[in-house]
């Protein structure tokens, strides 16, 4: 264990490095929330919330679309690329530690734009969630995990680096503009919203919305047991397809 | 002597291609051991063998008498592996990387010493992107003796080096021997070779075509020195 942390250590050094996720992950969410602050900030959204009420959940979001779908599938093309897998295949350790690492690099970044978003929200823009806090802790969560489950995917599936990187835009940039994490989903006309609902990103966001808004929640049950199935589905067929070269 | 790696019969084809084709031969406890042969001829594909990254078709590769697929962690806490063409993390620091390396191991050696050994202390805050050719494969034997190893595999080391840098690296590779570490390499320069191994094998097609020490490959051959003695064995116009 404590050989692992050395290693994460490291790994997160060198991802903190980089500075491609503060300013995708971070950055970016951060600075979209004061221009929706700024814009629209107090207007009426809907029925007695406003669009920093709708649009707090989504941003958070951002850091998970990022590091999902940019940070994991990547990364990991990017190191076998380099034969660093393959290289622990040659050590006492498996690839998973650094697989682990990574991920765990991911999760943190992800962490890190959620706390960034929620800490300019509640200190200077005056944002005060109606749901409960926990219950939406727990939904990012549940979030993080499916759509990572996806990225991890993408790695799995893409066998080069030239394929991974055409994959991360053509997934990347739809699930951040359609599916509500940036542009606030109210906005789009009724047929969009129906289309774009099919991006897994979406459902996560719609379950974070509605906690966080407090709304009574129609089919949460529906959203939570299929972020459940993306996960078990997305990860059981990355391992299965897994390859370290 | 003691046979400390054990090759037989040790055979892998892909897509219907036979690539190693029953290869034989064994590595004695403190020798340099030398896999010659030309690009493509198998050379890397039987190091993943007995390195077990690669499942045989048939036959066996043994390191101290285990099969590196099942004693996957014995055998890699003592042994040390440069792979071919190898790249690192983007950004990464050489102290960081010999830090990463040394986490995978339960006793590594204090990698300070490594690298001064390697000529490479200066370096140790340098980005290893920012190295050269040179210095970044003096580090890939470094990192690849992190772990004290009583064996060191080293595929294709001086590929791609000029002269200087490649006997730079030699020179560090005799010391090493001294100190009587088994040596396992891979070249397909002759020079490099005749100077460092103690015994080689050739091969050819991934079928083997001789072996034996550097002066009876070549006693076996009509020429005086090994590049013309191994051109001749490879079937090939030897020009004077």
């Amino acid at each position: 264990m404590k050989r692992f942390l050395k290693l994460y250590m490291i790994e997160q050094k060198l991802a903190l490095r980089s500075s491609d996720m503060l300013t995708f992950g971070v950055a970016m969410p951060v600075g979209v929330l004061i221009l929706i602050n700024m814009i629209a900030g107090s207007k009426q959204a809907g029925a007695g919330f406003t669009y920093l009420d709708s649009s707090f959940a989504s941003l958070i979001a951002v850091g998970i679309c990022a590091s999902a779908f940019m940070g994991i599938p990547l990364t990991i093309a990017d190191y076998r690329d380099k034969k660093i897998l393959k290289h622990f295949f040659t050590t006492p350790c498996s690839p998973m530690w650094i697989l682990g690492s990574d991920m765990l690099c991911c999760g943190v970044t992800a962490l890190l734009s959620a706390v960034s978003v929620a800490f300019v929200s509640v200190v200077f823009l005056g944002y005060k969630m109606q749901g409960n806090v926990l219950a939406f802790m727990g939904s990012w969560l549940l979030t993080l995990v499916s759509m990572f489950s996806i990225g991890l995917l993408m790695a799995s599936l893409c066998r080069t680096v030239k394929s991974v990187n055409a994959v991360t835009t053509l997934v990347y940039f739809p699930m951040l503009f359609l599916s509500g994490a940036t542009i606030p989903y109210e906005l789009f006309p009724s047929g969009l919203q129906k289309a774009t609902g099919v991006l897994p990103l979406t459902q996560g966001i719609k379950l974070m919305k509605a906690v966080s808004m407090g709304a009574e929640i129609e089919n949460v049950w529906k959203i939570v047991m299929l972020l459940v199935g993306i996960t078990l589905i997305c990860t059981v067929v990355s391992v299965k397809t897994f390859r370290w070269e | 002597m003691n046979a400390c790696i054990e090759v037989k019969d040790l055979t892998k084809s892909f897509n219907g291609r036979v690539v190693v084709d029953g290869i034989t031969f064994h590595v004695e406890e403190g020798e340099v051991f030398g896999l010659l042969g030309h690009n493509g001829a198998g050379k890397s594909t039987t190091i993943d063998l007995l390195l077990g990254l690669k499942k045989p078709d048939c036959g066996t590769g043994t390191i101290f008498g285990l099969d590196p697929r099942t004693n996957r962690k014995a055998i890699f806490e003592r042994v040390g592996v440069q792979l071919q063409s190898s790249n690192y993390q983007n950004n990464i620091r050489v102290d960081e990387l010999c830090k990463e390396m040394s986490a995978l191991y339960k006793k590594p050696e204090d990698y300070h010493r490594l690298l001064q050994f390697f000529s490479l202390e200066k370096f140790e805050k340098s980005q290893v992107n920012k190295l050269s050719g040179g210095e970044r494969q003096r580090l890939s034997v470094a990192l690849a003796l992190i772990n004290k190893p009583e064996i060191v595999f080293l595929d294709e080391l001086t590929t791609g080096l000029d002269t200087a840098a490649r006997r730079e690296v030699w020179r560090h590779l005799k010391e090493l021997k001294k100190k009587g570490t088994t040596i396992f390499l891979t070249t397909h320069y002759m020079e490099e070779a005749e100077s460092l191994c103690d015994r080689i094998v050739l091969i050819k097609d991934g079928s083997k075509v001789t072996e034996g020490t550097v002066k009876n490959v070549i006693e076996n051959s009509p020429y005086e020195n090994l590049e013309e003695a191994y051109l001749w064995y490879m079937g090939e116009e030897v020009t004077q």
